[in-house]
């Protein structure tokens, strides 16, 4: 593979994580403008952890996840009672409280000669383990694929044992979850904590590719994006964001053909597609049709 | 204590613009209970159809305010269509998500047209600039002042008052009970967007003719206030829209002023956060919200 494709196979991998992320909340009854805030915790957590700390890789990347597992569920566990549009809302308010409030946290250290660490608006620069220990641009793509893959797995034995089914039944109707003895707040509050975990597992493999983050990267822009990616690729099965982001920056931002004008396309063909399936290209009935053809 | 008086005249200046974009953001939840993240992108083509007009003929103020409306207009018609009009009504979401793509792609258009960082407006530079004793009053703020004012007036009577008023009125209540009751449900949610639009263009024209430049960032900017401001009000009603907006522009102002910007930006958020887990209902909560979040609950 030229580096190219590797490129943005890697990107589409990375954005992935984000879209699932907000898919997971999406399948939960909620939406959340607000997932970037944790791939930018993520990012800064294992940022921090592997340049400034100079903790192991793996260490680093499990840090930022399970940061970004802890805050997600934490923010949820005030917010999620709230309703949907509300609950909404808070997420935003929420991202942007952190984009802005990174753009004043500074916490360096004398590194090898060089001040090193975020430093607020001007970013966090030099995480450099993944280059310093010469992981071709290759390997790591093998790397983050490899995450994704347990990721998609970890939701494809959830789909497998009850506990999809108990997050599809408490986002369709929570009066009826409630009756049938679910806890729907303590359900979502688990899904937020997941959909953080797949969020800032993205954010500390993307700092350790750019090796420079700033706030300015972890934008309402980029959650939005995350959003829409899941609602036009199908809510019906966790390859319905992959697909999402396969179509966005696989298709349109890598073909030339479309140079220039691809958010017109994009746009244009999103809001087609949800005419004609308002949960998605992959939405629940495709989802029943390829399973049972696959089947036969 | 002239600073903090000074600045609460410059917040409540703002807050007006902000609640003006915020009863836009109201008036279309209020009939299609769905969000229009498009909102800010269809002011956004308004503002760059006056600037045009500026650049292109050296247009005066009046022609240069109706292209703004128009183009707001025609933009948000766009958007009712694909987003709102043409997705079934149980689909909430499939409604944001398409108009936050068309907001996308308008953008984007916006952006390509117009590939400059930004883009000169015409500011009333012809009205003096007011001294009370200390403090200072651009001409400007009055301006928007009044318009908000005589804005929230007009659709208060409009809403109260006429026929077309009660049929919004009924539809924002019940859409089954509007269509029972013979109303034109699609007309009045097209007519109810497209005033939302030109309420939200008058907006956008009056911040864009006290900045005296533009650029395509501000689509997002206006989304993001008018969302904020209807959200702090509580989505109650067409006055607490306007409540929220003014008291956004106030905290906006004074953390600004003793904070530096980004001391401001984290005190909004913080403080929307906050508003939002402690007064879910909103500064404006009522007996109503009660009704409206069975509604809020299904989006």
């Amino acid at each position: 593979m030229d580096g190219f494709t590797i490129s943005v196979l890697t990107n589409i991998a990375l954005f992935s994580f984000l879209a699932i992320s907000a898919w997971i909340l999406l399948i939960a009854g909620e939406i959340s403008f607000g997932q970037q805030a944790y791939f930018a915790i993520g990012a800064y957590a294992a940022g921090i952890a592997t340049a400034v700390w100079q903790w192991p890789f793996v260490a680093g990347i499990a840090f930022g996840t399970g940061f970004g597992a802890a805050v997600g569920a934490l923010v949820a566990w005030p917010t999620i009672r709230l309703s949907g549009l509300h609950f909404a809302i808070a997420t935003l308010a929420f991202a942007e409280l952190v984009r802005a409030s990174l753009n004043v946290f500074s916490y360096q250290r004398d590194i090898d000669g060089y001040a090193t660490g975020p430093d607020g608006a001007n970013g966090f620069r030099d995480i450099r383990w993944v280059y310093e220990a010469g992981i071709e641009p290759g390997a790591y793509l093998v790397i983050v694929a490899g995450c994704l893959a347990a990721v998609i797995a970890l939701v494809a034995l959830m789909a497998r044992g009850r506990g999809m089914a108990r997050l599809r039944i408490v986002g369709e109707d929570p009066i009826l979850a409630a009756m049938q003895g679910l806890s729907v707040a303590r359900t979502k509050i688990a899904a937020a904590g997941l959909a953080g975990g797949v969020a800032g597992m993205g954010g500390a493999l993307y700092a350790h590719l750019a090796t420079y983050i700033e706030p300015a990267q972890f934008s309402v822009m980029t959650g939005v994006h995350a959003l829409a990616y899941g609602l036009i690729g199908g809510l019906g099965t966790v390859l319905g964001p992959i697909l999402g982001v396969l179509i966005d920056i696989g298709l349109l931002e890598s073909l030339r053909v479309f140079s220039g004008y691809r958010m017109i396309v994009f746009g244009g063909l999103v809001a087609l597609v949800l005419i004609l399936r308002p949960r998605g290209l992959l939405d629940e009935r495709n989802v029943h049709r390829i399973s049972a053809w696959l089947r036969r | 204590m002239i600073d903090v008086v000074q600045n609460t005249l410059d917040g409540l200046a703002i807050g007006s613009a902000y609640g003006l974009l915020a009863l836009g953001f109201t008036l279309i939840f209020g009939v299609m209970r769905r969000l229009n993240m498009a909102f800010g992108s269809s002011i956004l083509v308004g503002i760059f159809a006056g600037a045009w007009l500026h650049g292109q003929w050296a247009a005066g103020m009046i022609p240069i305010f109706a292209a703004t409306l128009a183009g707001a207009v025609l933009a948000a018609a766009y958007v009712e269509r694909l987003s709102f009009a043409w997705i079934r009504g149980d689909a909430a979401l499939a409604s944001m998500a398409s108009s936050f793509a068309l907001w996308m792609q308008l953008e984007d258009g916006i952006a390509r047209a117009f590939p400059q960082r930004s883009y000169a407006f015409p500011s009333f530079d012809i009205l003096p600039l007011l001294e009370l004793g200390p403090l200072l009053l651009r001409p400007e703020f009055i301006a928007m002042f009044l318009t908000a004012a005589v804005l929230v007036v007009a659709l208060h009577l409009m809403l109260t008052r006429t026929v077309f008023g009660l049929q919004v009125r009924t539809l924002s209540e019940s859409r089954e009970a509007a269509r029972v009751s013979g109303v034109n449900v699609g007309r009045v949610a097209f007519l109810t967007f497209c005033i939302a639009a030109a309420i939200g263009g008058v907006a956008g024209f009056l911040i864009a003719a006290t900045d005296g430049q533009i650029s395509t960032k501000l689509g997002l900017w206006i989304t993001m206030k008018g969302l904020i401001a209807m959200v702090i009000s509580g989505l109650g009603s067409l006055r607490g829209a306007l409540i929220g907006g003014l008291v956004l522009g106030l905290v906006e102002a004074q953390a600004q002023w003793y904070l530096g910007a980004s001391g401001r930006e984290i005190t909004v958020f913080a403080l929307l956060f906050v508003a939002l887990i402690l007064l879910p209902q909103g500064l404006a909560g009522r007996a109503d919200a009660a009704a409206r979040n069975e509604a809020l609950r299904r989006l």
